[in-house]
């Protein structure tokens, strides 16, 4: 009976385990399958590699978020910390969630919030120093080496969207026991690897050639995309609910999205103009 | 004995202080409990509220050299070296809040004008100048038009500096709380009020030499000062805080909420109401308490204690809300909190801020001013 059966289905089972034989057809994927469809991360690389053929000043980087799809996974949340070497106390990209209705008529909603990179930002005009301010691409950084720590622009930003960096590291508290766990030094050493705005920065002391001791925030990933990579947390999101790209390209994914009419800004009403669009 | 009393205060104080300020300046801000959701703490508002000694007093001082009142005269100097020790001593604290306070140097040398913290920042450096000026001409030529005229200057620029303090918190649209136009307004009035309660505790504990029938005028009139300033801080809360409460926009009511009934109601109403002006306006309200210097000085105590609670008061609620529903439950790790009380360090360093102008005003009224006196009688004399 098993060898029967065996015989049956054999070569239909490891069919696809061997290479097609001369003469055997493959068929294709068919048109309507999810499959035969370009993933979105596919075309917004695409685009990326062509944005990054103009002139910086002339690309306007802009992140689309679409809450429908939203999971509330926090996957975008972790990616952007493992990304930018995040120590404990500093977020960038925190997932809010909110329950609505009451039981049994319950739902979550989730509200993923990077910086929003105002074209008008509160927090750059307050920094005494210049410290933080609207780049080329119009993509609102910190410059390490000058922020004097004041915390003025948390204090200004309506989205909270700064942490200070108080100089914990996960690593401090690991074990380390010589051939059996290498704990903390070597996580320490991760943990000092941070590229942000493509420099390498450490976390020993209270140096200027480290964060630590200034307001930090999400710059985009703006690291990656200099080298034609997706930011972290777009790349990361399971749902395809985070798009990135030049909205001064009309043939944008970026750019189609926010030509509709059910998209929405943060605080409009205080006038920022912020560059990340949400989808509802 | 008021004045010992004071001298061991203030040495006390400041001991306690150092270890604070060794922990900050050595280990850094992580023993500190503001964060990243309340980024600003005690040391602010302690800044504020010392800087706004240091404007008052400084009002206080031209009150003597510029409107000549007679209850005010030969009171200048002192008042003139009080604004002199309590401006330091509140840049002190604002600096200990800096993540780099070794770069403050770039708010002269790569300043951005368009933040109002380098204006105040330059505003504060260039009263502390003015003081050091005033008080030097107080001393070689307390009647000349140059004394005039820089006084005018400071009197000028310490209302400035006091409102610029306001305008520091008041220009941050995405804090309802602080966001109120009269906010730069109202700071120059505290200015003056914190320097009348510094002027009661001044002349009624520690210049016990003073002639005392103008002693007990000037009591009086700071009696009537500090009951009409009181009065009218009392008059700004309630209105900033009826008008929160019936307008009912959201963060407004959680920051004044947190103030009435929340975690810094005893400050409120106990140490702010009470301590800070119900019990100095019914006690100074009656002329034969209020020209007791013992009676006076302590009332003045109250009043500053009340003062620099209200600038807690004002500071931290201003942050309390959230900047985004959810955004203190999104992502957990140290300092992500909307809950601050100042930890030991904090009060510590605090206390060595405090300790330093207590101490910096009784050995400047007891030793230095009369050592100046000297000195430039002396070089008079050589002149003639």
């Amino acid at each position: 009976m098993s060898n029967e059966l065996l015989g049956k289905y054999a070569s239909e089972v490891f069919a696809g385990l061997v290479a097609p034989l001369e003469g055997v057809e493959v068929s294709a994927i068919p048109a309507d399958d999810p499959l035969a469809k370009e993933d979105v991360l596919v075309r917004m690389n695409r685009e990326l590699q062509r944005a990054l053929e103009k002139p910086a000043s002339e690309r306007r980087w802009v992140m689309v978020i679409d809450l429908r799809r939203c999971i509330g996974c926090h996957a975008c949340t972790i990616a952007c910390v493992a990304e930018n070497k995040l120590p404990p106390g500093v977020v960038y990209r925190p997932v809010m969630t909110e329950e609505v209705g009451t039981y049994p008529n319950v739902t979550m909603k989730f509200l993923p919030r990077p910086c929003m990179q105002c074209d008008l930002p509160p927090c750059t005009e307050v920094c005494p120093v210049t410290a933080t301010y609207k780049n080329e691409e119009g993509i609102v950084v910190v410059d390490y080496e000058q922020c004097i720590g004041c915390r003025a622009c948390m204090a200004a930003c309506p989205y909270g969207a700064r942490t200070f960096d108080y100089g914990y590291t996960y690593a401090e508290q690991a074990p380390t026991f010589d051939g059996v766990v290498i704990g903390g030094e070597t996580a320490a050493g991760y943990e000092h690897a941070s590229q942000e705005y493509g420099e390498a920065w450490k976390r020993e002391g209270h140096s200027s050639e480290s964060p630590v001791g200034n307001v930090r925030k999400c710059h985009f990933c703006l690291h990656r995309v200099k080298d034609g990579i997706l930011p972290a947390c777009v790349t990361t999101c399971i749902g395809r609910a985070t798009y990135f790209g030049d909205a001064n390209d009309p043939d944008s994914l970026v750019a189609e999205l926010i030509s509709k009419p059910n998209v929405v800004r943060l605080k409009e009403e205080l006038g920022t103009e912020p560059r990340v669009y949400y989808i509802v | 004995m008021l004045k010992k009393l004071s001298y061991a205060v203030g040495a006390l104080a400041l001991l306690f202080g150092l270890w604070g300020v060794y922990i900050r300046l050595f280990e850094g801000e992580q023993s500190a409990n503001y964060g990243s959701y309340i980024g600003w703490g005690l040391w602010v508002a302690m800044y504020l509220f010392l800087a706004g000694l240091a404007a008052g007093a400084y009002m206080l001082a031209a009150f003597d050299y510029l409107f000549n009142v007679p209850q005010f005269k030969g009171t200048g100097k002192t008042m003139l070296w009080a604004a002199l020790v309590t401006l330091p001593a509140g840049l002190a604290s604002i600096g200990m809040d800096l993540g780099h306070m070794e770069r403050i140097w770039k708010v002269y040398l790569q300043p951005n004008f368009t933040s109002f913290l380098t204006w105040m920042v330059w505003g504060y450096t260039i009263f502390l100048i003015l003081i050091a000026v005033s008080l030097y001409f107080a001393f070689t030529a307390p009647e000349k038009k140059a004394m005039k005229a820089v006084m005018w200057i400071g009197f000028v620029v310490s209302i400035l500096v006091a409102g610029g303090v306001g305008f520091l918190l008041g220009g941050n649209a995405a804090r309802l709380y602080w966001h109120v136009g009269l906010l730069p307004v109202q700071f120059p009035v505290f200015a003056i009020a914190s320097g009348a309660g510094l002027m009661l505790l001044i002349v009624g504990w520690f210049m016990p030499n003073m002639d005392e029938k103008q002693r007990g005028d000037l009591l009086w009139l700071l009696a009537i000062i500090s009951i009409a300033t009181s009065v009218a801080k009392l008059y700004f809360l309630v209105a900033d805080y009826t008008q929160s409460l019936y307008g009912g926009v959201t963060d407004n009511l959680i920051a004044v909420n947190y103030v009435l009934n929340g975690p810094y109601a005893f400050m409120f109403w106990g140490v702010q109401i009470v301590i800070g002006l119900l019990i100095p306006v019914i006690v100074l309200a009656q002329p034969k308490l209020a020209k007791n210097g013992t009676i006076a000085g302590l009332m003045g105590v109250f009043l500053l204690i009340g003062y620099a609670a209200a600038r807690i008061l004002i500071v931290v609620p201003g942050q309390v809300a959230e900047m985004m529903p959810g955004q203190a439950e999104a992502f957990y790790g140290p300092k992500l909190t909307l809950d601050y009380t100042p930890s030991l360090m904090e009060w510590s360093v605090t206390s060595a801020v405090m300790g330093f102008a207590l101490l910096g005003i009784l050995i400047g009224m007891d030793y230095l001013l009369a050592y100046f006196s000297r000195l430039t009688a002396r070089s008079t004399e050589v002149k003639k």
